[in-house]
């Protein structure tokens, strides 16, 4: 069917809003999943400074760490874990074929509770930072 | 068909560019004509009592000058209660534009031809109520998949996708008799009911992500047709592996990201994506037990 | 897949360790940043500290087999992504050799780093 239409991927992005819950849980696991990765890389990368020695690792870590910017980037990565880690459990659960008519419940709980855990945590990972 | 009288004559004048002031005076003629039905449509939609509703058709023909780039057509179809998204359809055809291509036929959800993408979401034309929708209602063909025709898509890959998985029986041993029946348990078809229910709508591939990126992906509906005939107990063996083998290629059972999005979207409340989860863990299962 | 008869089926066995591998991570991602960010407070590493705690054979372990499988689930995760997209033929092989490699080079450069830490 030469003359037929290609629509291409209509549905993919612009259509966000119709999106269900199992939807938005896959979005933001992938999203997710490719932060951690990538952070796994980076994160061995300033480690690597302890091939260097005790002073090289300590003033790295430090100066780092003494930036307000990296502060904030450690609460996105603390938000991004939690979330793939809560998700996780969720899609762990519907692997093994439990619960799985409170899937989009199931996702929002992890949603809320990852919004929680994050509050909390910011004092303890900003302080000192500013 | 006759508003496609016009558009056969003037093909054929393309071809001789010399007649060009006669060519532009059938255009002339045409657009006059196209002007009065505009008029006429819209005056008969006026002349319509009681409550409306608006219809906005996705429409594309390749064959017909003009046509060939897709738009949205807007219907004004006079409510009734209980009255679907198919019939909302048909009155369109029927009173409006007798090219208004979609397929339907038994119009109570069995024989799965109907299938659209209705308000932004796969259901069959004749199960949604128009009362259930937001207004205006917006009607499109099936995503993921070529058009053909205004709301026609092509089927082909998905049909080939459902007789990828052989859906048909092969048990190892037939009973005796010629009469003899082959009995299945009451358990064993609860178990496989639901999946049985399949009308090979198209909705459930149509809304997979997956699907729409990955070709060779089984799809949903294929797979559910798999686990048909694998957890039925009348199935042979041998039959029974092969299938397995199939199902658990790369672009089989794997693919399946579990976003429940054919799951949400059938319209025969086929737990789809239970089905697939309950066939990966056969298949590790099985390939478990193997070592 | 089906020419070749083999009991390795490439795609049960992958999705059954992405599974396995995602067990472990959610324990020890959380304990990962419980310990490094409550227990001692990320400013406050430092390298002595950091000898301390990699001493423990534990500990040393438990890090070491968190860099393999969370190589392993990451990876792999990137690659069924790719699959889910719809990659074939030359751009598959290319994906499986650069992501293969690119993790091979993760671990190891990884238990440099630990066994530089730890300071065995």
């Amino acid at each position: 069917m030469s003359q037929s239409y290609d629509r291409g991927l209509i549905e993919d992005f612009g259509r966000w809003r119709e999106f269900t819950a199992g939807m938005w849980a896959w979005v933001f696991h992938k999203f997710t999943g490719w932060v951690l990765i990538g952070y796994l890389f980076t994160h061995i990368a300033v480690l690597s400074t302890s091939l260097q020695g005790a002073e090289t690792f300590n003033s790295t870590i430090q100066g780092l760490e003494s930036l307000a910017l990296v502060r904030l980037l450690e609460v996105g990565l603390l938000a991004v874990a939690v979330f793939h880690i809560l998700n996780g459990i969720r899609l762990l659960f519907v692997d093994l074929g439990v619960g799985l008519e409170s899937q989009d419940k199931s996702f929002y709980a992890s949603l809320v509770l990852t919004g929680v855990i994050v509050v909390a945590s910011v004092p303890t990972f900003v302080s000192g930072a500013f | 068909m006759s508003t496609q009288t016009p558009d056969t004559e003037t093909e054929s004048e393309a071809e001789q560019p010399s007649s060009k002031p006669h060519h532009e005076r059938r255009l002339a003629e045409k657009r006059e004509r196209a002007e009065t039905k505009e008029a006429e449509r819209a005056a008969a939609a006026q002349d319509i009592k009681g409550e409306t509703v608006e219809l906005k058709v996705f429409r594309f023909d390749p064959e017909i000058e003009g046509k060939e780039e897709p738009r949205f057509d807007s219907f004004t179809i006079p409510f009734e209660k209980g009255m679907t998204v198919l019939d909302a359809l048909i009155y369109a055809r029927d009173q409006y534009d007798s090219s208004l291509t979609f397929r339907h036929s038994c119009r109570q959800a069995v024989c799965g031809s109907d299938a659209f993408f209705i308000n932004g979401r796969q259901q069959l034309g004749c199960q949604t109520q128009m009362a259930d929708l937001d207004w205006p209602v917006r009607v499109e063909p099936l995503p993921h998949q070529d058009v053909v025709k205004d709301l026609v898509v092509e089927m082909d890959h998905f049909y080939d996708q459902m007789e990828a998985v052989d859906p048909f029986f092969d048990p190892d041993d037939l009973p005796e008799g010629e009469l003899e029946e082959q009995r299945q348990s009451p358990e064993n078809r609860e178990n496989i009911k639901l999946s049985t229910r399949c009308i090979w709508c198209g909705a459930c591939m149509s809304s997979c992500n997956i699907a729409a990126g990955d070709n060779k992906y089984l799809g949903p509906a294929a797979i559910n047709k798999a686990y048909r005939f694998y957890m039925d107990e009348r199935e042979g063996e041998q039959k029974r592996q092969e299938r397995l083998e199939i199902i658990e290629q790369e672009h089989g059972v794997w693919r399946c990201q579990t976003q429940f999005s054919c799951t949400n979207v059938c319209p025969k409340d086929i737990p789809l994506t239970e089905h697939i989860q309950e066939l990966k863990r056969e298949a590790v299962k099985q390939n478990l037990k193997f070592w | 897949m089906a020419e070749r008869y083999s009991s390795f089926r490439s795609g049960s066995t992958a999705w059954l360790l992405q599974r396995i591998t995602a067990a472990f991570l959610v324990v020890v991602l959380a304990f990962h940043f419980f310990n490094l960010h409550f227990v001692t407070h990320a400013a406050d590493i430092e390298f002595a500290g950091s000898q301390a705690r990699m001493q423990n054979v534990g500990y040393f372990v438990t890090m070491v087999l968190f860099l393999v499988t969370a190589t392993f689930h990451g990876v792999n995760g990137i690659y069924n992504a790719l699959v889910n997209q719809g990659i074939e033929g030359n751009a598959k092989r290319a994906a499986q050799v650069v992501l293969g490699v690119a993790g091979l080079l993760l671990v190891v450069q990884g238990i440099r780093v630990a066994i530089a830490l730890a300071g065995f």
